[in-house]
């Protein structure tokens, strides 16, 4: 595979991306025919509500799925082409996932999980590891570097959800929802955190919220209703992070 | 992903759900240690057996006798023996004559009081003896002309005539046998034939011929060389045609043996040679005839009791992969985000194949282990329990009949097969493990 072109074009390209689902005899269109293109360094909201269509469209973006019609660009390469293994290593390579439920796997340490993507890399467990132990004491977790998930509360199992997703250094990080699950002053501090990320590295976040305050923080905002993009504009009240 | 984190994945997932890993090895154990303990007494069986046979006689010895009887045209001369020991695997023959007469009388002691009524002679080819494998269990092997050999009981054909008839021999099969049907501690004869100067009386046709002779040794009992090696006297065979000429004056005759006795350079090499002597037009016997079926039965109690074995390592397997597809069915989330972070698909079966494959190691490995003390205890109750035969039970010996005997081999198998019982029932799960999507790390619990 080609080193993706990352700068003259568009990070991300949705071409007439349509996707069905046969439920039944029925089949249902949940993204009717969607076209998008994100710039390298945007905070991109994905902004519905549940049923819209937005959580569709992030697996799309991501991989997850293949679309029934059109195609999805990742610094143009056509990853809703690929296969099993292309896709793995072009994860490993390009992107990271932050997840509404954390997802840390419940048999590693905290400092194990966020070396994980290395890990399936190849790295070697002392220098992955030691990586890990820097990004988990970036975002304030230097006390449970041995703790188990179960040992940590939601806000410090996601702060090492986004250690993990930043720590192989992705293009485009893709967070589901990343603060569901918590209370209005722990989301604050997680979205400063992914915020100033990607900031720093001039990466580029797909953000899919069905919470407009959320929204806030996006540079962009795109609207989607009945798996129609019905907006698409810069956020003219970007909400900067508190602090570094 | 480096196989040492794959290792490590591995175990700490084998370790995460103890009491199943364990209930699964346990599993695997049980079938590993059936397959190892049946098959060792199926091999010790075959091993108890090959001794009983050896015991009885030289299992590489093949007699050739003359076809007819010896009444017929074909005889056994000279020339048959040259033959026959440029056969290929052939290594030493000896001719056998034995000396006919109507009867054959030994006496010994002073005032001939010491009789024995029968016996038989026999010639043989005394300088082929030691390369035949004719063992000694007293004396030496005859160097001289009139030196002459004795079976091992000949003593035992003896009668003292100053005591009364009827109770004036002392009956060798009169106490107990041991397991091959031998007598144990026979009560000691009245002579030693070795130590004293013997006297032989024949009686033919022709009349009576009587004349002493020394033994200088005593062959030991073997039913595969012939019943002389018991009861009876061994001459060189130029020494028992003289007296063959003197008893019945075939002078100048050339001599027809009764038989040739072959020795075969190993047990293998008994049934091409025998077909080869067969080929030739001669009968034969050996103890193949008896060793070949017992063999073939011991191989097949063999398998019986290692199927009777593999079965319970095969119902192992159905556990093995039981518990692989719990775990999977446990960890479908955690394997939809390895995929979203990157792991290849390859990593995630080769993780699950590993699973299944260590249950079935550690399991081989500790089986292997308890068979082997298993066997050694089997072995320390019939040998009788007590620290010197610590040693025999686990190595055996030339005298110790083991009842279970687990060779090096076997227990290599029993571990690789356990390996592979666990790759293969892990199969299916991993496949199951590999088709599940990364979508499954976003799906709402």
């Amino acid at each position: 595979m080609n080193g993706p072109d990352l700068r003259s074009r568009p990070i991300i390209e949705v071409k007439n991306v349509r996707k069905e689902y046969p439920i039944g005899d029925e089949t249902v269109v949940a993204l009717k025919r969607i076209n998008l293109s994100v710039s390298r360094g945007e905070i991109c909201c994905i902004f519905g509500t549940s049923g819209s269509g937005k959580s569709t469209l992030l697996n799309q973006l991501a991989g997850m799925e293949k679309p029934t019609r059109g195609e999805v660009l990742i610094g143009g390469v056509p990853i809703s082409r690929l296969n099993e293994n292309q896709l793995a290593a072009f994860r490993q390579q390009h992107l990271g996932f932050v997840f509404q439920s954390y997802n840390l796997l419940p048999n590693l340490t905290a400092t194990e999980n966020v070396a994980l993507p290395l890990m399936f890399r190849g790295v070697p467990k002392a220098q992955r590891e030691a990586a890990a132990r820097k990004l988990l004491t970036r975002v304030g977790l230097a006390h449970r570097l041995d703790h188990f998930p179960r040992q940590m509360s939601g806000g410090q199992q996601q702060r090492a959800g986004i250690a993990r997703a930043f720590i192989a250094r992705p293009d485009v990080v893709f967070a589901d929802e990343p603060t569901g699950n918590l209370d209005s002053k722990t989301t604050v501090e997680i979205m400063d955190m992914i915020c100033t990320f990607a900031r720093d590295y001039h990466q580029t976040i797909i953000l899919v919220t069905h919470d407009p305050e959320m929204a806030a923080y996006a540079s962009r905002i795109v609207k989607l209703i009945d798996g129609e993009i019905v907006s698409n504009q810069v956020n003219p009240k970007e909400r900067l992070p508190h602090e570094a | 992903m480096k196989q040492k984190d794959m290792l490590r994945i591995c175990l700490q997932n084998l370790m995460r759900r103890k009491s199943r890993t364990f209930l699964t090895v346990l599993g695997v154990l049980i079938g590993c240690c059936s397959i190892v303990i049946m098959v060792s007494l199926g091999i010790g069986m075959k091993e108890a057996q090959d001794k009983t046979l050896a015991q009885m006689g030289d299992l590489t010895i093949i007699t050739v006798n003359a076809p007819q009887g010896g009444r017929g045209k074909v005889k056994l001369d000279d020339s048959l023996l040259r033959q026959l020991k440029a056969l290929p695997g052939v290594e030493a023959l000896t001719p056998k004559l034995s000396l006919e007469a109507e009867s054959i009388r030994l006496i010994a002691g002073t005032g001939k009081r010491y009789l024995a009524d029968w016996t038989t002679v026999v010639g043989v080819d005394t300088a082929a003896l030691e390369q035949m494998g004719y063992q000694l269990t007293a004396g030496t092997l005859p160097k001289r002309d009139g030196e002459i050999l004795t079976g091992q009981y000949l003593a035992y054909s003896f009668k003292d005539t100053l005591r009364p008839e009827g109770r004036n021999m002392i009956d060798r099969w009169a106490g107990e046998f041991d397991d091959t049907g031998k007598p144990v501690d026979p009560p000691p004869p009245y002579l030693d034939p070795l130590k004293q100067p013997l006297t032989m009386e024949i009686e033919t046709q022709n009349g009576k011929v009587t004349l002493p002779f020394t033994p200088v040794g005593a062959v030991k009992e073997d039913y595969s060389k012939g019943s002389e090696t018991s009861e009876g006297l061994l001459l060189n065979m130029p020494d028992l045609l003289k007296l063959m000429e003197k008893t019945q004056g075939r002078k100048g005759k050339k001599p027809a043996y009764d038989s040739i006795i072959v020795k075969v350079k190993s047990i293998d090499q008994v049934e091409p040679v025998e077909r080869e002597i067969k080929s030739m037009g001669y009968p034969t016997e050996s103890m193949e005839s008896i060793r070949k079926p017992m063999e073939k039965e011991a191989r097949q109690k063999q398998m019986m009791l290692g199927g009777l074995g593999a079965i319970s390592l095969f119902v192992a397997a159905l556990g093995i992969t039981n518990t692989m597809i719990m775990s999977i069915s446990e960890r479908t989330r955690e394997i939809g985000i390895m995929k979203s972070l990157g792991c290849y698909v390859t990593d995630i079966r080769i993780m699950f194949l590993s699973e299944a494959g260590a249950i079935g190691l550690i399991g081989g490995l500790i089986g292997c282990v308890i068979s082997f003390i298993a066997s050694v205890t089997i072995n320390l109750i019939s040998l009788g329990p007590s620290l010197e035969n610590l040693l025999p039970a686990i190595v055996g010996g030339e005298s110790v009949t083991r009842v279970s005997v687990i060779p090096p081999w076997l227990l290599l198998f029993a571990i690789v097969f356990s390996i592979l019982i666990g790759l293969g029932s892990g199969y299916y799960p991993a496949n199951k493990a590999v088709r599940i999507p990364a979508l499954e790390a976003i799906k709402s619990e």
